[in-house]
C-alpha cells in the first residue's frame, strides 16, 4: 500500500513539473484578494496611539513611514525619497518625494509628519508609545513635562517637503526607530476634527500608505483596497486585502484548511509539528525575539551570580525547544537576538556561549552552585517560578522547574495569575524567578540592551552594573558604526559575565500562508507587508 | 400585582446600585491597572495616561463620576479599545449575540422540553434511555469540545457549514448548537424528572379515573405544573445564553459581546467590566422578573399580592 501510494505521488509529481514548465510558471490570479486572520483584537489601530504587535500587521499595510524596510530587512525610503545627517551626527534632514498624497487626495507635507509627531509627545493625547521619541528628540521631554512650548521641540518642518530632527546625542538607531508605526503620519484635519475617534469609521480612516480602508467592523474585519494615491501604487498588486479576527489560532487552522482564509498570523502550538511535516504552507521566520527569564538580582539567592550561572547551566535547552514546545527556535545564551547588523559586522555572530550549551550540564551547574555556598543544593531555599496564565509559559515553566529540581538539588514550586497582576508584581519586584522575553522593535542592538541597565524602565531582573551602564550610553553617542559595534559586543560581553537573566532561546514566527500567495513578507521586527504581495492562480 | 411590580422594580434598583458599587471596588482592588503591560511605560507617560483617565482620582471619587455619567446613560469610554464607548460595545456586539442567543434558546426550548416529555412517559423504555444518553453526554460534554466537534465534522470533514459565523445565518447553525447543547441536556432531565413525579400524584390518578385520556392528562393537567421548575431555571438560561459566550464567541469568530465579559477583566477596561455587568444583571433581573409573571399565569395558585 505504502509503495503505490508513493509512486502516485511520484507521478503526480512529475507530472505538476511538466504542466509548470509548459506553463511557464504559475499565472496572475484574476481576484487579487487576500484575506489574513488575526488572533487578538488591537487595543487601537492609530499609529500614534498604540503599542500592539496586532495592530502592526493592519498598520504597516495602511501607513508608510518617512522610511521603510524591503524583504531583505534593508532600511529603505519610503515617503522621505533621501536624508542627510548633520557631521555632528545630531541634525537629520528629510526630503519628501513630490506629489505625496493621503489617501483622500489631499497632499501631504513635512508639517504633517512634524504635527504627528508632536502629537504623539502631547500628554493629553495618552500615546502608549510616548517613549520611543522622548528620550531622543531635543525638547521632547520638556515638551511632554509642558515646560517648553512646541516651537522649541527639534522637530521643524523647514517647507513643505523639508523637516529636520535634532537629536539629543547622535542616535545610530533612529533611522530604523522611523520605521516604527509611532513615527507615520496622521492627518491633522480627521484626527482634531474627530479626535479619538477617527480610527472607527472608514469615513475618516485617512491614510498614506499602499492601502486604504473601505469598511471597518469592530471586532470582526477590517477591508482595504488599493490606495490610488499611494505614490508607488503602480507596483500594489492586490486589489483587496481583508483582515479578520479569529481570536481562536485552532478555529482559523480549520476556516484555513476549508479555504475560507488565505493566511493567519500564527500556527497554532500544538499543530506544529504535524505541519511542519505536512503541510508546505507553513512560513517560519526568524525573529528578533529573544525569550528568557527573569531573575530577580536585587534579592538573595539571586543576587549571587554563581547562583545565577548554576540555573543557566542546568537547563536543557534543546529539550525545551524540540521536546517540550516543538519549535523551530534556537537556543539562547545572551540577551540579543542574532542578525544584528551594526558598521556592516553582525555583532552577534562569534559571542561566547558562557558555558552554556544546547544540552544541560549539570556536573558544572552543581559546582557553581557548590561555590555560592550550596553544596548539591542544600541550604539553598525553595524558589517560587512565578508566570502568567498561558498554556505555553506552563509548559516551559513545569519543564524548567524539573530540569533545575534534578541538576541543582533544590525544591521549586511554581505560582501563576493574570497577566497584570504578574506584571505589576514583577514590575514592584515582587518574585524570585518568572517567565518573560522581548521582541525587538527596531533593527539595531539598542532595542534589547536597555533591557538591563540600571532603573530602566523595562530593567525588571533588576540587575545594575555601573560599567555595563556607561557602554550602553557610549553606544547611543558614538557616529562610528564600527566602533559602536565593538561596543555593543563588549557591553553585552560584560553584562551576560553576571547571567543576570535565563536566556531560553531565540524566537521565530510560524504561520500560516496560502500557496499560490507571493511577495508579502514578514520581518523579523514581526512586521508583516502586503505592499508587493499577489496571489498566482 | 401593580403593588408586586412596584416593590420587585424598587428591589432591583436597590441591587443594581449595590453591585455597581461592590463591582467597582472591587475590580479597583484587583492588583494591575488598564495600562499594565510587559513593556513598562516611564513614570511621566503613565502618569499622563492616569491624568487622561483620571485614574489617579481616590476610588470613591472615581465611583462618583461614574454613577454620575451612569445616570445620563453613559457607561464610560473602553480604557483598552481607544475611542470606542462601552454603549457601542453593547449596541455592536449585542445584536449578534442576541440573535445568537434567540436561536439557542429556540432550539433548547424545540428539542428539551419533547424529549424531556418523551423520556416521562416511556420511562424505563429505550426511549428514556436514548434521551437520557444525549442528555448526559449533553451536560458532560464542555461547550468548547463541542464546538470543536462540531466545526471538525460540518466544517472540516464534510464542509456544509461555515467556520466562521456572523456573516450568513449558516454561521449561526453550529454555535447555536454549541452554546445551547448544555441548556438543552439540562432541561431535558429537569423536565422528565418533572413530569415523573407529577405523574405520580393523587390528581393525575383521579383525572384518569375519570376517564380523561392520557393525551389530555398530560397536556392539561401534568404539563401545567410540571413546567413549573423548567420555567424557574429557563430565566437564568435564557440571560445566560442571549447575552453572548465567550468561548464559543471565541471558537467560531463571532463579533459578539461575549467576548468582553472575559477580556475586560485580564485588561483591567474598568469602564468594560463595570458596562458587561450592569448589562447583564440587568438582564438578568428582568428575565426572573418576566418568569415570576409567568408562574402566575401557569399556576393558579401563585399569587404576589
Amino acid at each position: 500500500m505504502k509503495k503505490r501510494n508513493c509512486l502516485v505521488t511520484a507521478v503526480l509529481l512529475a507530472l505538476a513539473m511538466v504542466m509548470a514548465a509548459v506553463s511557464g510558471g504559475a499565472a496572475f490570479a484574476a481576484d487579487q484578494h487576500i484575506t489574513f486572520a488575526l488572533h487578538s483584537i488591537p487595543d487601537s489601530i492609530d499609529p500614534g496611539i498604540t503599542s500592539e504587535t496586532y495592530s502592526s500587521a493592519i498598520l504597516y499595510n495602511l501607513f508608510e513611514g518617512l522610511l521603510t524596510y524591503d524583504a531583505q530587512n534593508n532600511l529603505i525610503p519610503g515617503q522621505a525619497e533621501k536624508w542627510e545627517l548633520s557631521d555632528d551626527g545630531l541634525v537629520y534632514t528629510f526630503h519628501l518625494r513630490d506629489g505625496l498624497k493621503w489617501s483622500d487626495g489631499t497632499p501631504i507635507t513635512a508639517e504633517d509628519f512634524r504635527y504627528s509627531w508632536l502629537r504623539v509627545i502631547t500628554p493629553k493625547t495618552g500615546s502608549l508609545y510616548a517613549d520611543q521619541l522622548l528620550p531622543y528628540v531635543v525638547g521632547a521631554q520638556e515638551f511632554f513635562d509642558g515646560k517648553i512650548g512646541e516651537d522649541r521641540v527639534g522637530i521643524k518642518a523647514v517647507d513643505k517637503k523639508t523637516l529636520t530632527v535634532t537629536l539629543k546625542s547622535p542616535t545610530p538607531f533612529f533611522l530604523g526607530l522611523l520605521s516604527t508605526y509611532t513615527f507615520f503620519p496622521v492627518q491633522k484635519a480627521t484626527v482634531e476634527a474627530n479626535n479619538d475617534k477617527w480610527t472607527l469609521s472608514d469615513k475618516t480612516y485617512i491614510s498614506n500608505g499602499p492601502f486604504k480602508v473601505t469598511k471597518i467592523n469592530f471586532n470582526e474585519s477590517y477591508e482595504f483596497v488599493r490606495n490610488e494615491h499611494y505614490w508607488d501604487a503602480k507596483n500594489v498588486k492586490l486589489d483587496r486585502l481583508t483582515f479578520i479576527y479569529i481570536l481562536d489560532t485552532s478555529t482559523a487552522l480549520t476556516a484555513f484548511r476549508a479555504r475560507e482564509i488565505d493566511g493567519f498570523w500564527e500556527a497554532p502550538a500544538s499543530d506544529l509539528p504535524v505541519l511542519r511535516a505536512e503541510s508546505d504552507e507553513l512560513v517560519t521566520v526568524k525573529a528578533f525575539g529573544t525569550t528568557f527569564h527573569l531573575m530577580n538580582n536585587s534579592a538573595p539567592p539571586f543576587d549571587n551570580p554563581l547562583v545565577r550561572k548554576a540555573f543557566n547551566l542546568a537547563i536543557d535547552r534543546r529539550a525545551l525547544i524540540e521536546d517540550v514546545l516543538g519549535t523551530n527556535d534556537s537556543p539562547a545564551y545572551s540577551l540579543v537576538a542574532p542578525g544584528y547588523v551594526v558598521g556592516g559586522v553582525d555583532v552577534t555572530e562569534g559571542r561566547s556561549s558562557y558555558g552554556m550549551a544546547p544540552g544541560a550540564l549539570a556536573k558544572e551547574a552543581k559546582a557553581a552552585l557548590a561555590e555560592a555556598g550550596y553544596p548539591d543544593g542544600k541550604g539553598f531555599p525553595d524558589i517560587v517560578y512565578y508566570y502568567s496564565t498561558n498554556d505555553t509559559y506552563k509548559k516551559t515553566v513545569e519543564a524548567l522547574s524539573a530540569m533545575l529540581e534534578k541538576n541543582l538539588g533544590i525544591k521549586i514550586t511554581l505560582k501563576t495569575a493574570d497577566w497584570a497582576v504578574f506584571y505589576a508584581d514583577v514590575q514592584a519586584g515582587k518574585y524570585q524567578i518568572g517567565q518573560y522575553g522581548w521582541g525587538g522593535d527596531y533593527l539595531h542592538p539598542m532595542t534589547f540592551l536597555p533591557l538591563t541597565v540600571t532603573n530602566g524602565v523595562n530593567n525588571y531582573s533588576n540587575y545594575s552594573n555601573p560599567e555595563y551602564d556607561a557602554l550602553v550610553v557610549e553606544i547611543q553617542r558614538t557616529t562610528d558604526q564600527k566602533r559602536a559595534a565593538e561596543l555593543i559586543r563588549k557591553a553585552e560581553d560584560t553584562m551576560m559575565k553576571d547571567y543576570p537573566i535565563l536566556p531560553l532561546f531565540h524566537r521565530s514566527y510560524s504561520y500560516m500562508m496560502r500557496k499560490g500567495t507571493a511577495g508579502y513578507f514578514r520581518s523579523p521586527l514581526n512586521n508583516l507587508y502586503f505592499r508587493d504581495a499577489y496571489v498566482t492562480d | 400585582m401593580l403593588m408586586y411590580a412596584i416593590k420587585r422594580t424598587a428591589m432591583s434598583i436597590l441591587t443594581m446600585m449595590a453591585l455597581i458599587c461592590v463591582t467597582f471596588l472591587m475590580m479597583h482592588a484587583i492588583p494591575g491597572g488598564p495600562f499594565t503591560s510587559d513593556r513598562g511605560l516611564s513614570p511621566a507617560v503613565e502618569a499622563a495616561l492616569n491624568e487622561k483617565y483620571h485614574l489617579g482620582d481616590p476610588v470613591l471619587v472615581q465611583l462618583r463620576h461614574y454613577i454620575e455619567d451612569l445616570m445620563r446613560g453613559d457607561l464610560g469610554v473602553s480604557y483598552q479599545y481607544r475611542g470606542k464607548s462601552v454603549n457601542d460595545f453593547i449596541t455592536s456586539g449585542f445584536p449578534v449575540s442576541g440573535r445568537l442567543g434567540c436561536a439557542a434558546v429556540v432550539f433548547v426550548l424545540l428539542t428539551s422540553v419533547p424529549l424531556g416529555i418523551t423520556a416521562a412517559l416511556k420511562n424505563g423504555r429505550w426511549q428514556d434511555m436514548a434521551v437520557m444518553g444525549i442528555a448526559t453526554l449533553g451536560v458532560t460534554i464542555p461547550s468548547f469540545v463541542m464546538a470543536t466537534m462540531l466545526m471538525y465534522i460540518f466544517s472540516y470533514r464534510l464542509g456544509i457549514l461555515p467556520t466562521l459565523g456572523a456573516s450568513s445565518w449558516k454561521g449561526y447553525i453550529l454555535p447555536m448548537i454549541a452554546l445551547g447543547g448544555y441548556s438543552m441536556a439540562f432541561l431535558a432531565r429537569l423536565m422528565r424528572s418533572s413530569l415523573l413525579e407529577v405523574m405520580g400524584q393523587d390528581y393525575i390518578r383521579t383525572a384518569r379515573s375519570k376517564g380523561i385520556s392520557e393525551f389530555r392528562v398530560v397536556t392539561r393537567h401534568a404539563l401545567r405544573n410540571a413546567l413549573i421548575p423548567v420555567i424557574t431555571v429557563l430565566g437564568p438560561t435564557m440571560a445566560n445564553l442571549l447575552t453572548g459566550s465567550f468561548v464559543v464567541e471565541s471558537i467560531f469568530a463571532m463579533p459578539g459581546i461575549g467576548i468582553h465579559f472575559v477580556s475586560s477583566i485580564s485588561n483591567r477596561d474598568y469602564t468594560t467590566i463595570m458596562g458587561m455587568t450592569i448589562f447583564y444583571a440587568t438582564f438578568l433581573i428582568a428575565i426572573v422578573f418576566i418568569v415570576d409573571i409567568f408562574y402566575c399565569l401557569i399556576d393558579p395558585r401563585i399569587k404576589y399580592d
